[in-house]
């Protein structure tokens, strides 16, 4: 059944984007309405997606798949490039998450007054490449918008950030280029080792696969190439397969970002604008989560496995370096950004469980991560819109003159710890619990791993408590400012909460789609 | 058939060449008997371009993958060489454009000198002789030395003296190595079984340093490190449309003569070639980081886009040296829209210097975006055609790692070499972000506008992702090259 209803999701934006470039200046008002428009339209395509979707079937569905191109590696090979689009479990849960962020971010950028043109088209591209990204099933296509990703992100952060906006998008452009460039490597080396055996008989030529599909299936593996499992090839003293895990590791790793590539993520989004630093948040710091589970798990399973405990350490770490530098921050979005560092540690934990509970947690995680991090950084956009200040100590006893915000605020922070009936305390539960029940981690990693979770309930709860309780205490010139949300900061808070309290309390909401996708990858 | 029959049957296959010959003859005369700012020269410069790339376009589909040979094995026209001699004539026809868009007022003499250019490139591209690669390729080089030279100022004498100095010595170290091989094997033409065979007597080892200073000649050529001294200086004073040609025709005849060599096979050359691409990366991308004039940093970025273009060499039992043709093509669009973008801007700025470019793309938005498209496909980034160059030679030196036993050197490349794609990310993009992203730091002059640049400048840009999206055509242009 090939539909296009998945193309539509990559084009919609893209026609968006290019209906704003052609639309003259004097129209500028209607910049916003069209990016938010589309983002509805993705949202009903994704919804009946949903609908249709068989949630028992661990493969892709709504597979569309056509011939792109064939490029000659001379007279001998072929690489095929195949346009091959599928969402199963894992991608779309992550789908979901991206046109709800996506959506709420777009609320959020009605505020831009800034070169709107420029600032809409490029939200739109970033729209197309991510949600493309997710929906690849070809490995060249993924990487392409993987890459492509960047460079809107560059200008978004660049063009409409703060102060030392250059200097944040430029290293957060490096850094995650240099990830990229690991797995550019190896994708090469995975698609030179393994062949499509249809089309080698048909052109009798080698042909070169980029399919995941095929990729995965280790009969097509080419016997004495890179990658073979029957006789190991070396290459700096270690496996190649190991190798290639390891550079697709710290490749995914930064865009995770886990500790220690992890110095981009607190400069880009201190910098950012509201909405991108919603999105930078929300999901594309996911994307270094599901390469991993897509690209590393899939097609090298038995160098994975052999890793997990480096992956629970990374991710150890992580939550207790990004707890430890959460509790010393004074600007509230610093103090996220470690937060997330934190919390995306769980995700690392999950994956290196190997079993079914640990997955099903780590992509819970990082789905509650995307709702609860998107409004975590709302909320602290409502303060520094308001004031152009962001200080943790600049502000006291809040909850008297901002009741509502308040509410909100509490919701977030309690999401954040851990809170039972919460949306983080079931992906926290289901990490931890995976990993003790995993057989390839020492006990020591989750237990420690709870010690992080301590550690975000003393930061959060402080915050929450320098802020809002107590005499209402700020500078002269920030009384008249400081009011209760908007509306529309009520409509995007408003149901984020209830997305975090619903998932909270009804997790198989989510769980049903991914397990069995998440099953099979196991095998 | 008796030599001189051979000689003579030869001379009506090299339709194209007699085509330039006349051309020369013709705008020397020109030249000779017309006053000083005659445009004749140019128009007949013109007009023998033109004739030669038709006439190339004619003869191609009489040419094979394995080629045939005239004058008795001096010359060989294959697939290869008639690619190599329609990119440079295309490149000319580029040239032409570039200069009069621009409305550059060159001497008639640039124009005979750049035909002399594309006269050595010809031959080289058809050749595995060393004696006919020496000459043509000196004749490229007396021909490049003059162009450079050109100018009224004093740093383009410095500029053509250095080149001369260096080409001389890379030209003796050749000399020197080709002397040696004919020593050894009493043979000059090294595609012969003779050469082969007498080289095979001899150990490995000299065999390699022999032709390793055979390849310093080519190796300066293409500006490879380390005979690269010159570039810099070249790329800064020469005048745009010049340096445009030269940054693009003559590496290629110099890639297809090292081309022939590395498919020779009478040794290994993957470690000599490795350390090239190594070296040339290194000096290309750590020197460009610190450039601010826009020229200086595309001269150093040509340092190391030849590196990536030697990786198409390297090969394995699957690939072959497809990449770097595929590479040659695709640069032919990046080098020399790069260039173009340089006289864009400096049309609108004023200036080159990378700082001082700051908010010209809020003020020309599409001469920006064009910068944006024409930089990243320079890093190689999707979705331009860059990338899929990229990934063509790195798969074939992939290929090459898993099946050679020098592994460690080829996939320590592997690495390294991508990994030089994030470092070269800083400096392209400090131009774009200087355009597009910073304020401008004082009211410029007023806006101007000149359609043909915008529309040949979006043009290229267009090009570039166009390919990317479609890469069938230049598959199909380079297919049968080996």
């Amino acid at each position: 059944m090939e539909s296009g209803i998945l193309s539509s999701l990559i084009l919609l934006p893209l026609v968006g984007s290019l209906l704003i470039l052609i639309l003259p200046r004097a129209y500028k008002t209607f910049y916003k309405w069209i990016c938010l428009i589309t983002q509805i339209l993705l949202l009903i395509n994704v919804m009946t997606i949903l609908g249709l979707f068989d949630r028992e079937n661990p493969e892709y569905q709504f597979i569309e798949h056509s011939e792109w191109f064939r490029l000659a590696l001379g007279s001998k090979s072929i690489l095929s490039i195949d346009y091959i689009l599928g969402v199963d479990g894992l991608s779309i849960s992550l789908v979901v998450l991206s046109i709800i962020v996506f959506l709420i971010a777009s609320v959020s950028s009605f505020r831009i007054t800034y070169r709107e043109k420029t600032y809409f088209s490029l939200f739109l591209l970033l729209t197309a490449s991510v949600l493309g990204c997710f929906l690849a099933v070809d490995f060249f296509l993924f990487f392409v918008f993987f890459e492509f990703m960047l460079l809107p992100m560059y200008f978004l952060i660049g063009i409409w950030g703060g102060k030392n906006r250059a200097y944040a998008s430029l290293k957060f452009f490096i850094y995650t280029f240099a990830g990229s460039v690991l797995i550019l490597v190896v994708m090469i080396c995975m698609v030179i080792s393994s062949q499509d055996e249809f089309f080698t008989s048909e052109y009798a030529r080698l042909v070169y696969s980029f399919d995941f599909r095929m990729l995965k299936d280790t009969t097509n593996l080419i016997d004495g190439s890179i990658l073979n499992i029957k006789n190991p090839v070396s290459v700096f003293g270690l496996p190649a397969r190991d190798l290639m895990f390891l550079l697709l590791l710290v490749g995914f790793g930064i865009k995770m970002p886990v500790v220690p590539f992890h110095t981009w993520l607190p400069d880009a989004h201190v910098e950012a604008p509201t909405p991108i630093s919603v999105i930078l948040a929300g999901i594309l710091l996911k994307i270094g989560g599901y390469g991993i589970l897509r690209v590393a798990y899939e097609i090298l399973p038995d160098a994975s496995e052999k890793y997990a405990v480096l992956i629970g350490v990374l991710g150890l770490v992580s939550i207790i370096y990004g707890a430890l530098n959460a509790l010393n921050q004074t600007d509230l979005k610093k103090l996220i950004a470690y937060s997330s560092v934190s919390h995306m540690g769980f995700v690392f934990i999950g994956i290196s469980a190997f079993n079914s509970i640990g997955f099903n947690g780590a992509v819970f995680q990082m789905f509650s991560h995307g709702i609860l991090s998107s409004m975590l950084f709302l909320v602290a956009g409502v303060i520094y819109e308001r004031t152009q200040d962001r200080d943790i100590s600049a502000f006291q006893g809040l909850a008297r003159k901002m009741p509502v915000y308040t509410l909100v605020v509490a919701v977030a922070f309690f999401g954040s710890l851990g809170l039972p009936s919460l949306s983080g305390f079931i992906g926290e539960f289901l990490t931890l619990h995976g990993a003790f029940q995993s057989e390839h981690l020492p006990k020591v990693i989750p237990v420690l791993g709870i010690i992080g979770i301590v550690l975000s309930a003393i930061y959060f709860l402080l915050t929450f408590q320098r802020m809002f309780f107590g005499e209402f205490h700020t500078r002269e010139e920030y009384r008249t400012l400081l009011k209760d949300l908007t509306k529309t900061e009520m409509f995007m808070l408003g149901s984020l909460a209830v997305l975090t309290i619903l998932t909270g309390v009804w997790p198989n909401l989510i769980i049903r789609y991914i397990n069995s996708s998440l099953t099979e990858i196991l095998k | 058939m008796n030599v001189l029959e051979e000689i003579f049957h030869s001379s009506t296959r090299i339709l194209p060449e007699w085509i330039l010959f006349l051309g020369i003859l013709a705008t020397c005369l020109a030249l000779a008997f017309t006053k000083e700012d005659n445009k004749s020269p140019f128009y007949l410069f013109a007009l023998t371009v033109i004739l030669y790339v038709y006439s190339l376009v004619i003869s191609a589909p009489q040419v094979t993958t394995e080629g045939r040979s005239f004058y008795q094995g001096l010359l060989h026209l294959d697939k290869k060489a008639l690619l190599i001699k329609q990119l440079t004539g295309i490149a000319a026809i580029i040239f032409m454009v570039h200069a009069r868009l621009f409305s550059y007022k060159f001497p008639g003499e640039v124009y005979v000198l750049m035909l002399f250019v594309l006269f050595g490139i010809s031959f080289l591209s058809m050749t595995t002789h060393f004696m006919t690669a020496y000459v043509s390729l000196e004749l490229i080089s007396l021909a490049s030395y003059v162009l450079v030279a050109s100018g009224k100022m004093k740093k383009n004498f410095e500029a053509g003296i250095k080149y001369l100095i260096f080409g001389a010595v890379a030209t003796a170290i050749m000399l020197f190595g080709i002397s040696l091989f004919y020593g050894l094997s009493h043979s000059l033409n090294f595609s012969s079984p003779e050469f082969a065979e007498s080289i095979a007597r001899n150990p490995a080892g000299p065999i390699r340093v022999i032709s390793f200073m055979v390849l310093g000649g080519f190796l300066f050529k293409i500006a490879a490190a380390p005979f690269h001294q010159w570039v810099p200086d070249v790329y800064e004073s020469t005048p745009t449309p010049v340096i445009s040609f030269l940054s693009f025709a003559p590496k290629a005849a110099g890639f297809i003569f090292i081309s022939r060599m590395v498919a020779a096979d009478f040794t290994d050359l993957n470690y000599a070639l490795a350390l090239v691409i190594i070296l040339s990366l290194v000096v290309g991308n750590f020197a460009a980081l610190w450039q601010n004039d826009f020229k200086r940093l595309l001269g150093y970025s040509g340092i190391a886009q030849s590196g990536f273009i030697l990786t198409g060499m390297i090969t394995g039992n699957n690939s072959d040296g497809y990449g770097t043709f595929f590479y040659l093509v695709v640069y032919l669009p990046i080098t020399m829209g790069s260039f173009f973008l340089a006289d864009s801007i400096w049309k609108k700025a004023r200036t080159l210097d990378i700082p001082s470019m700051a908010g010209l793309g809020k003020k020309y938005p599409l001469l920006g975006l064009n910068a944006l498209v024409i930089l990243i496909s320079l890093v190689g980034l999707p979705p331009t055609i860059g990338f899929l160059a990229k990934l063509v030679v790195f798969s074939s030196l992939a290929d090459a790692a898993s099946a050679s036993s020098s592994g460690y050197l080829l996939y320590g490349l592997l690495i390294f070499g991508l990994f030089n794609a994030a470092i070269a990310l800083y400096y392209y993009l400090r131009p774009a972000y200087m355009m597009i992203i910073r304020d401008p730091v004082e009211k410029s002059a007023g806006f101007t506008y000149d359609l043909l640049i915008t529309i040949v400048l979006s043009y290229f840009s267009f090009t570039l992702i166009y390919l990317f999206i479609k890469p069938d055509f230049i598959s199909e242009w380079v297919s049968g090259v080996f």
